[in-house]
């Protein structure tokens, strides 16, 4: 008895994998590949820029995109290699390793990478800035200025409109890549940088800048779409309570403002559907700025209040959300939303993981135990196929959709989508062209550790939806029970705002937040152009601030040989500014106008004769931007935003407000 | 150019962020994952699974792999780390196991007494302990030396043949 037992092992049969397997697992491999090489490529951009900013330019053809790119500390690790890159970049010759394997390689041919398909995915938004002829061309289409700036002001160039200042051009690495260049050996260094990251080594979020400051003489108009998220807050007290400064990129300050309920006055009638609540107050943090703060809520639409609705939950059961703080709150989160829901309003459940599945077929919200035990039934395991699952999630949502229904998608997810179509400016473009149905898409995240912000971003702002962010089951019940009408009854879409600063009363402003949400000029009067959606109960806050003119420390200096003062015509010296609206009642694609004029009236002359919800809201959004390190808050400490929010704090009926205020304590100990 | 060489310009290319290369790649290691895969878990599906797993960590992971070893012990560390996560995360789940359970190679038709032993044989070496089976995974059905073996399991060589030792004589007595 020698015979080795395992020597029959050497032959065993195996059956052969199916083909298709092997092309779907290299298509996942390989978009994910592409993501890794466009961190890479925007780690590399943000120090490339910062040291050679004009012979990158000169060498590309710019295509500007909304920033997305992640910081990283150690700048002189990027500097050994910046020379290097631009050496290879311009040097090399295409490295032709692979020519003689094109013909039979369908999956390479396919790939997306051109820089081409690139300028056809951008959908013409705010992602792309055009040469400057064209530009002015598409200025001067815009509607005329109301009268404030001289007439030659509507045709010029706005040589840096609010967007200019938030996009920032590809870096040349990505051209580099394409040449298909061996690495020199000092390249390798560039591996390493990618692995350093903070804390929540995996977690990703979209890299903005904040709005800067802008000459009224130059640029008396700031446009920008409305934002009801409040994922950015969520996440940032989830950080704080766990002891970690949120990073700067986590916090966006609309998004921390909006979190709070504000009991701004609503419209009675739809023919007005919003009614600004307006204040202009000295700035808290600056004895020479005024605040200018604009309030929203919606009018209500009793048929929309009424309308049932037609839920297609969509579930991520892929392997990552195998966590207490993701599936499981789920289940609960979902669970409570089922309890606010009747016998009219329709369930159905798709899953993805891998495969998509329907693991509920279209329910009565009211067979509430069959809607549960399907919840129960769904485990987590095997990667996310996300584009696969969203795909029958608005079949479903299609099939079973009514007339005068309010037929909306939620998806629950990580954001981690690693199969299928996982590059989120695609993703964008499946969901904005799915839109067109007339299904909404509310995005849920969940969990930290691999939390992808920008996909969940990108995802509920092509959805016509909103994102928020669950870290607890009190969260969960703020959104599915307490703001339940807001998260899924649309009450206005494509919500746009845009102020005109009259120069002779205002010399700057500098809108607070809202960064990755500008829009430029001309897109206000253009009805293709989408923007945020709101919800019933939503309340929208902006705020700017605002340099008077005669100010004795304004942030930019005067214009030699502007002109400010009044145009003729009417006296508009009591005008400080202009307020325009525009949104589009739900499924209407003509869009109504709301216009009203900022004016000495609304002016406060001290931050106590504010109302407490403008107030509070002004200390949120001053805790914002000192978690963001603003440069205009130097003098202004944690404890005088604490002093503010405490003055401001009102009847805080859920807690929210108390709540906010021990997060200022935290983030305040964390600065030490 | 010979084949090794060709194969270390493919790496560095892809590494350097080429996607052709990563992809020439992919479709060249593919079937080799897959394979190891599908010996280690015996489900085909689930084989595909992790294989697919495998490649689409390769997109990130692939930056460390440093050219000490070579690259196919380098993937098959790598597969057997996923296959690894996998068999935990399948303990985990009991319902889920016994599903897969049903599945293994076992319940593919037979073709031959020979199949019959060696599905019987590959379902106990499963169940050896976890060093021991990779072991014998690695050195039989992998064929590779006892050196190569304990390169990628991070073992002594000596250890290697220590662990297939235990691993015969405790299959001999279960069959």
């Amino acid at each position: 008895m020698h015979k080795d037992p395992f020597k029959s092992l050497e032959n065993t049969s195996i059956p052969p994998h199916s083909i298709k397997a092997k092309e779907h697992a290299i298509q996942a491999a390989l978009s994910a590949f592409d993501q890794v090489q466009e961190e890479k490529t925007k780690k590399f951009q943000g120090i490339a820029n910062e040291q050679r900013p004009i012979s990158i330019i000169n060498r590309i053809k710019w295509i500007w995109n909304m920033p997305t790119y992640r910081t990283i500390g150690p700048i002189a690790a990027g500097l050994v290699i910046i020379p290097a890159a631009l050496f290879f970049t311009t040097n090399l010759t295409t490295f032709s390793l692979f020519s003689g394997q094109n013909a039979d390689d369908g999956i390479i041919g396919s790939a997306p990478q051109g820089l081409d398909s690139q300028i056809a995915q951008a959908d013409g938004k705010q992602h792309i800035i055009k040469p400057a002829q064209e530009m002015a061309a598409v200025v001067a289409e815009t509607e005329p200025s109301r009268g404030y700036a001289p007439k030659t002001e509507t045709a010029s160039v706005p040589q840096s409109a609010p967007v200019a200042a938030l996009v920032r051009p590809r870096s040349s690495v990505k051209m580099a890549k394409r040449m298909s260049i061996a690495p020199p050996p000092g390249m390798t260094v560039m591996h390493d940088m990618s692995q350093i990251a903070p804390a929540l080594a995996d977690d990703q979020f979209s890299e903005f800048k904040d709005n800067g400051v802008h000459r009224t003489s130059s640029e008396p108009v700031s446009t920008f779409s409305t934002d009801v998220d409040t994922a950015s807050y969520s996440f940032v007290r989830r950080m704080l309570l766990n002891g970690n400064k949120p990073e700067k990129n986590m916090v966006r300050v609309e998004e921390m403002i909006n979190y709070f309920p504000y009991a701004y006055s609503a419209p009675l009638s739809s023919d007005r559907a919003f009614e600004p609540t307006i204040s202009v107050f000295p700035t808290p943090w600056n004895a020479n700025t005024q605040l200018l703060h604009i309030g929203l809520k919606g009018y209500i639409p009793p048929a929309i209040e009424k309308a049932p609705s037609n839920l297609v939950f969509l579930i991520d059961t892929s392997g990552s959300m195998n966590a207490p703080d993701k599936l499981p709150l789920l289940k609960k989160a979902f669970s409570l939303l089922l309890d606010q829901l009747g016998a009219e309003d329709t369930i159905s459940i798709v899953t993805y993981a891998g495969s998509a599945g329907l693991a509920l077929e279209p329910t009565s919200a009211d067979q509430k135990r069959k809607i549960l035990a399907a919840l129960e039934n769904l485990n987590a395991g095997g990667s996310t196929a996300g584009q696969a699952g969203i795909q029958q999630a608005y079949d479903v949502a299609i099939s079973i959709k009514k007339e005068g229904q309010n037929s909306r998608i939620i998806l629950a997810t990580d954001g981690d989508f690693n199969v299928g179509i996982s590059d989120p400016a695609q993703l964008k473009e499946f969901i904005a062209d799915k839109r067109k149905s007339g299904v909404s898409l509310s995005v849920l995240g969940f969990g930290a550790g691999n939390y992808d912000d920008r996909v969940m971003q990108s995802l509920a702002q092509a959805g016509n939806g909103n994102a928020s962010y669950i870290d607890s089951y009190r969260e969960a019940q703020k959104v599915l029970v307490n703001e339940i009408g807001a998260t899924l009854k649309t009450i206005a879409s494509d919500v746009k705002i845009q102020i005109e600063f009259n120069p002779a009363r205002i010399s700057e402003y500098r809108l607070i937040g809202y960064e990755t949400r500008a829009l430029r000029r001309e897109d206000f009067n253009n009805d293709k152009v989408d923007a945020g959606d709101l919800g019933a109960g939503h309340t929208v806050t902006a705020i700017y601030e605002l340099t008077p003119v005669g100010s004795t420390s304004p942030y930019t200096d005067p214009l030699r040989y502007g002109k400010t003062g009044p145009a003729t015509g009417a006296d508009l010296s009591g005008e400080i500014g202009h307020f325009k609206l525009r949104y589009k009642r739900p499924g209407e694609t003509e869009s109504q106008l709301i216009s009203q004029s900022i004016t000495d009236e609304q002016v406060f002359d001290s931050m106590s004769a504010v109302s407490t919800d403008v107030r509070f809201a002004t200390a949120v959004a001053a805790f914002g931007q000192k978690l963001r390190n603003s440069i205009y808050l130097k003098n202004y400490g944690y404890s005088d935003i604490r002093k503010e929010a405490l003055a401001s704090k009102g009847k805080d009926q859920n807690g929210y407000r108390a709540e906010f205020i021990g997060l200022i304590d935290l983030a305040n100990s964390l600065s030490k | 150019m010979n084949k090794g060489n060709e194969e270390k310009t493919i790496i560095l290319a892809a590494q350097a962020g080429d996607r052709q290369a990563f992809a020439t790649l992919l479709k060249t290691y593919y079937s080799l994952i897959y394979r190891m895969a599908y010996k280690w878990c015996g489900n085909q599906s689930e084989a595909e699974d992790i294989a697919q797993d495998v490649v689409v960590k390769l997109a990130t992971s692939l930056s460390s792999y440093d050219n000490r070893a070579a690259f196919s012990s380098w993937l098959y560390k790598i597969t057997l780390n996923r296959v690894r996560d996998f068999m935990r995360a399948r303990s985990r789940h009991a319902v889920k196991h016994d599903a897969y359970g049903a599945e293994t190679v076992t319940s593919q038709a037979p073709e031959q007494e020979q199949a019959l032993l060696n599905a019987d044989v590959w379902d106990e070496v499963r169940n050896l302990p976890d060093k021991q089976r990779d072991c014998v995974l690695l050195v039989y059905g992998e064929e590779l030396s006892h050196l190569e073996a304990a390169q990628i399991l991070d073992m002594k060589e000596s250890t290697v043949s220590w662990n297939l030792h235990e691993a015969r004589k405790c299959l001999k007595e279960r069959l």
